[in-house]
């Protein structure tokens, strides 16, 4: 595919030594278009959290190639991968993963400040407007509902217009109504800037959401569809 | 982005992460803040009475220069060029025996005899305030007199009585209140009296060969330079090469006194520098437990597109804002320090201290404190710089495993070094500082294998019954045990205390137990030739058992030695006392019954070649001296030349008769000089002393008695109060202990909420909890306190053996306050946190697990 946003060609990675050693990711590979919507799904244990790593680069593969925005990761060091990380790629944890000491405001700004954005303020106020946050800025996490908190991550990991969004279990952590509505919001924003979204959900209604299912199990990729012909398979 | 922006922004970071507050920090704030006032404080102290000395330098000294001569007055010549170069105050001193006029009591007294000029510099303070000629001037055939109130206590004496002194009654008309240059004129077991010239003339005290100190003290024009008073005392010693005069200058007004402040503060830098070193282990328990609790945070930093140097950087800066909010309190302590010393020294000693701030002193500090926090704080900083940002992730949580990386191992090291180097280099005695870094350092390593020893023996203990037992001991060895950081935290300033306690220890029942033991009764000083026959018949009537020594003496001082002055020859550090200030010099035809030669062979008795010496063997050591070699001593003005005939061991410590040199008798042949005799009695009682005393004084006025037990019991209260300082400031060191070690146990407390929480839902009782507890922190108490009695009593004996070179013991006292203190401190201190751990409801910690 061309200029795909997420290009695996026959990653590996084993974790562990010796007798404890795991093939965790074995021989995937996955070509995921600029602004696809994909969901990963499978059981505990399928390599689903470690397929999100390594895409956002934290984790180095054993063997393959990986390209992330046209961009190899390999051979690149830590400070490098960092650096492309916080301009490129946007994560969502199913935690939240704010900063308590940070407002919501303070939040957002990070990954433009470390980027050395001009205006990062600025613009992490509009993304939080974005998200309907507009009156949370000055607001510590632990003053925010689950769902906000979700909502103002969220408008980190899209604040510096990243070409790939990354969302491990988003709502997770949230109830059924919160979960949907934060789902709404984040395919609505992916779809509304073009961003390739990779979810890792155990939800099935939220992997029907995506365009393309992948399915995972003991670190391949066993399955790899439109979600209509997955739920027949 | 630039590194200053990156710098910036990691500023910004960190002082956000602050708003979390600063808890968790304070053992941390504590323990810097606690070094750095010790360090700042105590060298600001030592600063201050510098400041002191070298500003009052005219008034401790009595003058812009002192020239002091023993044994005699100085000749017409002398006493016109001293007159040349300014204006001159003459006074004498000596020790003497004060008696009252019915001859029923008598006290030792330091007496002064003082012209009209004195004191040039300052103020004589006496009550009531008198003029001198009104204080001293002879009134109906008495003159007067001034004493201190000790002894007007001693004998009983109230202003207006009378006392008498060699064949002289003197009138008390005044206390002395304040003396301006006492200072200068060094140590004095006895009381003060001071009198005028004329009225020492009177007492008929000075005699040929008297021991007495008479000394001229100059008030030079105005604008003197301290260049043109060298000048002046380059032109002395051209001018009498032989005068064999002691010349001090208002720059050194109080030498021995500056040299023993130093000596002192330096000591106590160290000490402080120890409060300071445990400290940083609390800070390094505190930064790991912070950084632990932040490793979410850290990872989550790190998937935004942090650097791992960034967020280096971030936590790095935090730590060193609130390393210098410690540091800022810890030296406005100890700036404060000068001015509240200068009010406390003022009621015991005359010490001149100028409150005041001290740069330098207190930048010192700030330095060691801020190396300390480096130190201690680089690894567990490394550590947190490579959490992995993909523990996000994982359900497995952030636990760190491994040690850190190779830079920061590295990195630690060097700022280890780096504070190893500065307490040298800062300090006056390196090879002391030098022992003093290596001990500690080597201190921390054992101290590790201390406690990984006792996790070891836990491990392989036997199968226990007692379940409380067995949950003490399991406790000690299981992963995430306290035993470290006990160990660690207590163990240094434990041993510390130990260490000094011992040796004080040791010290006191030297001078007090058996060196009083082995001393003389008495010394007696200036006998006359004439008087010495009667004097022997007069011991030998009221003390029959007693054991009488006696042997002619003289005072010189080492002028050459091989024909090199003594100002420039090379000496050893321990054998420079010898070349400083007058010595005590005998002669004997035959070798003392008491002396062991080493070398050479002792002269005949009829011996009347050129004079010979004979030096004492561990002292002409360290003065580089061998057979054959030539000492020039200055004795009554006159340089005399001698040759090393052998060399002697001298037992100082029997406080008996003993000379650094004894000459040939031909040497002195014709020089005035007086007796010093002994008296060993170790039958006699106090009373048999006083009686003794008495009679002596009565029938011999000028003879002056000093009973060795009164002189040892000034010595043993001055090294009494030396150790109560040294204590006070070891105490320093062991209160970090005791808040680092609270410390590292509160941030044991997380884990031990979770234990006692399941262990009370699967049926232990808190009763049963506590015992195991108290057990646990006991049996590490103990483990703690035993290396410390070791390893204390080791360095204590290292330092009384070879060092002081007396008799080292293992004091039981300190060892069961040790024992006992250590069980305190741990079971008290843990228990009072474990309380608050029990009481912990169960179930929300249930929910996270």
């Amino acid at each position: 595919m061309k200029d795909a946003a997420i290009a695996l060609h026959d990653v590996s990675l084993t974790l562990g030594e010796g007798a404890s050693a795991v093939k965790v990711l074995d021989s995937v590979s996955l070509e995921v278009a600029a602004g696809e919507a994909v969901g990963i799904v499978g059981p505990s244990g399928s390599g689903k959290s470690t397929l999100l790593m390594v895409l956002a680069g934290l984790e180095r593969i054993d063997s393959g190639t990986i390209r992330i925005a046209g961009q190899s990761l390999v051979g690149k060091s830590e400070d490098w991968i960092a650096s492309f990380r916080g301009r490129n790629i946007g994560i969502v944890f199913q935690s939240f993963h704010l900063i308590p000491n940070m407002t919501a405001l303070e939040n957002v700004a990070v990954p433009l400040e470390l980027a050395g954005h001009a205006d990062p303020f600025g613009l992490a106020a509009a993304e939080l407007s974005a998200v309907g946050l507009a009156g949370r800025l000055t607001h510590y996490p632990g003053e925010l509902s689950g769902g906000e908190q979700q909502r103002v991550a969220i408008a980190r990991a899209l604040a510096p217009a990243p070409h790939i969004l990354i969302a491990d279990e988003p709502t997770g952590n949230l109830d059924q109504a919160t979960g949907a509505q934060v789902a709404d919001l984040l395919f609505a924003k992916a779809a509304e800037r073009g961003t390739t979204l990779v979810l890792v959900t155990h939800d099935p209604a939220l992997a029907a959401r995506c365009g393309r299912q992948v399915a995972m199990r003991s670190g391949r990729i066993v399955e790899d569809a439109a979600p209509a012909r997955l739920a027949s398979a | 982005m630039s590194p200053f922006r990156s710098f910036r922004l990691a500023v910004r970071f960190a002082l956000r992460e602050m708003r979390g507050g600063l808890s968790g920090f304070f053992v941390f704030l504590a323990c810097i803040a606690l070094g750095v006032a010790a360090i700042g404080g105590v060298n600001s102290v030592a600063r201050s009475i510098a400041a002191g000395v070298a500003d009052q330098g005219q008034v401790l000294l009595g003058g812009d220069m002192r020239f002091e001569l023993n044994q005699r007055e100085a000749t017409p010549q002398e006493r016109v060029f001293l007159s040349g170069l300014g204006l001159v105050s003459e006074s004498a001193g000596m020790r003497s025996m004060a008696r009252l006029p019915d001859g029923s009591d008598q006290a030792l007294v330091e007496l002064k005899a003082v012209d009209g000029a004195y004191p040039l510099y300052g103020a004589l303070e006496t009550d009531p305030a008198l003029p001198k000629v009104a204080l001293f001037a002879s009134r109906d055939g008495v003159f007067g007199a001034a004493a201190q109130d000790l002894l007007l206590e001693r004998l009983g004496l109230k202003l207006g009585d009378r006392l008498k002194l060699g064949d002289a009654e003197y009138e008390l008309r005044a206390r002395i209140v304040s003396e301006p240059d006492s200072l200068s004129d060094g140590f004095g077991f006895a009381p003060r009296l001071m009198v005028s010239l004329d009225g020492l003339k009177a007492s008929g005290l000075v005699q040929p060969g008297s021991l007495v100190e008479h000394v001229y003290k100059l008030r030079l024009p105005v604008a003197t330079s301290d260049a043109g008073i060298e000048a002046a005392k380059q032109s002395a010693a051209e001018q009498f090469p032989e005068a064999g005069w002691s010349v001090r200058t208002r720059a050194a007004a109080a030498p021995a006194l500056s040299a023993n402040i130093e000596r002192f503060s330096q000591f106590l830098t160290l000490v402080g520098l120890t409060a300071l070193v445990v400290g940083g282990v609390g800070v390094a328990n505190a930064v790991r437990a912070y950084l632990d609790g932040k490793r979410a945070v850290i990872a989550t930093f790190k998937s935004l597109g942090a650097s791992g140097g960034f967020v280096f950087a971030v936590y790095l800066t935090q730590i060193l804002l609130i390393a210098g909010m410690a540091i800022v309190a810890g030296l406005a302590l100890g700036a404060l320090m000068p001015f509240a010393a200068d009010r406390a020294l003022r009621s015991l000693v005359p010490l001149p201290a100028e409150g005041g701030i001290y740069p330098g002193a207190l930048a010192l500090a700030a330095l060691f404190g801020l190396l300390v926090t480096l130190a201690f704080a680089i690894l567990p900083l490394g550590r947190a710089r490579d959490v992995a940002a993909a523990a996000l992730f994982r359900e497995a949580g952030f636990e760190s495993r491994g040690l850190p990386g190779l830079r920061y191992l590295a990195g630690a090291a060097a700022i280890a070094l780096a504070l190893a180097a500065l307490a040298v280099l800062t300090a006056e005695d390196r090879r002391l500082a030098t022992i003093f870094v290596v001990a500690a350092l080597s201190s921390f390593v054992v101290l590790r294998v201390v406690a990984f020893v006792v996790q070891w023996l836990a491990r392989r203990a036997p199968r226990i019954r007692s379940t409380v037992l067995r949950l003490a001991v399991g406790n000690i060895h299981r992963p995430g045990a306290l035993t470290a950081s006990v160990v660690l935290s207590l163990g240094l300033g434990l041993t510390l205390l130990v260490t000094l306690a011992q040796i004080d220890g040791n010290l006191r029942r030297e001078i007090s137990g058996s060196l009083s033991e082995r001393a003389p009764n008495f010394f007696f000083v200036d006998i006359q030739g004439a008087e010495v026959d009667a004097f022997s018949a007069l011991i030998a009537r009221e003390a029959p058992q007693g054991v009488l020594a006696k042997v002619p003496m003289l005072r010189g001082r080492i002028m050459a030695l091989n024909g090199v002055p003594a100002e420039k020859a090379k000496v050893a550090a321990d054998g420079a006392w010898v070349l400083r200030g007058d010595r005590g010099l005998t002669y004997d035809a035959q070798k003392p019954a008491n002396a062991t030669l080493t070398q050479g062979t002792w002269w005949p008795a009829d011996y009347a070649g050129e004079p010979l010496v004979s030096f004492s063997a561990e002292e002409g050591e360290a003065l580089g001296l061998k057979l054959g070699d030539t000492v020039t001593v200055n004795v009554l003005g006159r340089n005399v030349t001698a040759k090393v005939a052998n060399f002697r061991q001298v037992q100082w410590e029997t406080m008996g008769i003993n000379f650094v040199m004894v000459f040939s008798p031909n040497t002195f042949a014709g020089a005035p000089h007086a007796w010093l005799a002994t008296l060993a009695d170790k039958a006699s009682t106090t009373a048999d002393d006083a009686r003794l005393l008495n009679a002596v004084t009565r029938a011999f006025p000028t003879v002056t008695a000093v009973r060795v037990k009164d002189a040892l019991d000034v010595v043993n209260r001055l090294i009494g109060q030396l150790g109560t300082a040294i204590r006070a400031a070891a105490a320093v060191a062991l209160v970090s202990s005791v808040l680092v070690l609270a410390g590292a146990l509160a941030a044991g407390n997380r884990a031990r909420i979770r234990d006692a929480v399941v262990l009370k839902t699967l049926g232990a009782t808190r009763r049963t909890l506590m015992a195991a507890f108290a057990l646990e922190y006991a049996l590490l108490g103990l483990a703690t306190a035993v290396f410390a009695l070791a390893a204390g009593s080791a360095a204590a004996w290292f330092v009384t053996a070879r060092v002081m070179k007396l008799p080292a013991h293992v004091e039981p006292e300190v060892a069961l306050a040790t024992l006992v203190a250590a069980l305190i401190v741990t079971v008290g201190v843990g228990l009072a946190g474990t309380w608050r751990v029990l009481g912990h409801k169960a179930a929300p910690v249930l929910r996270e697990l």
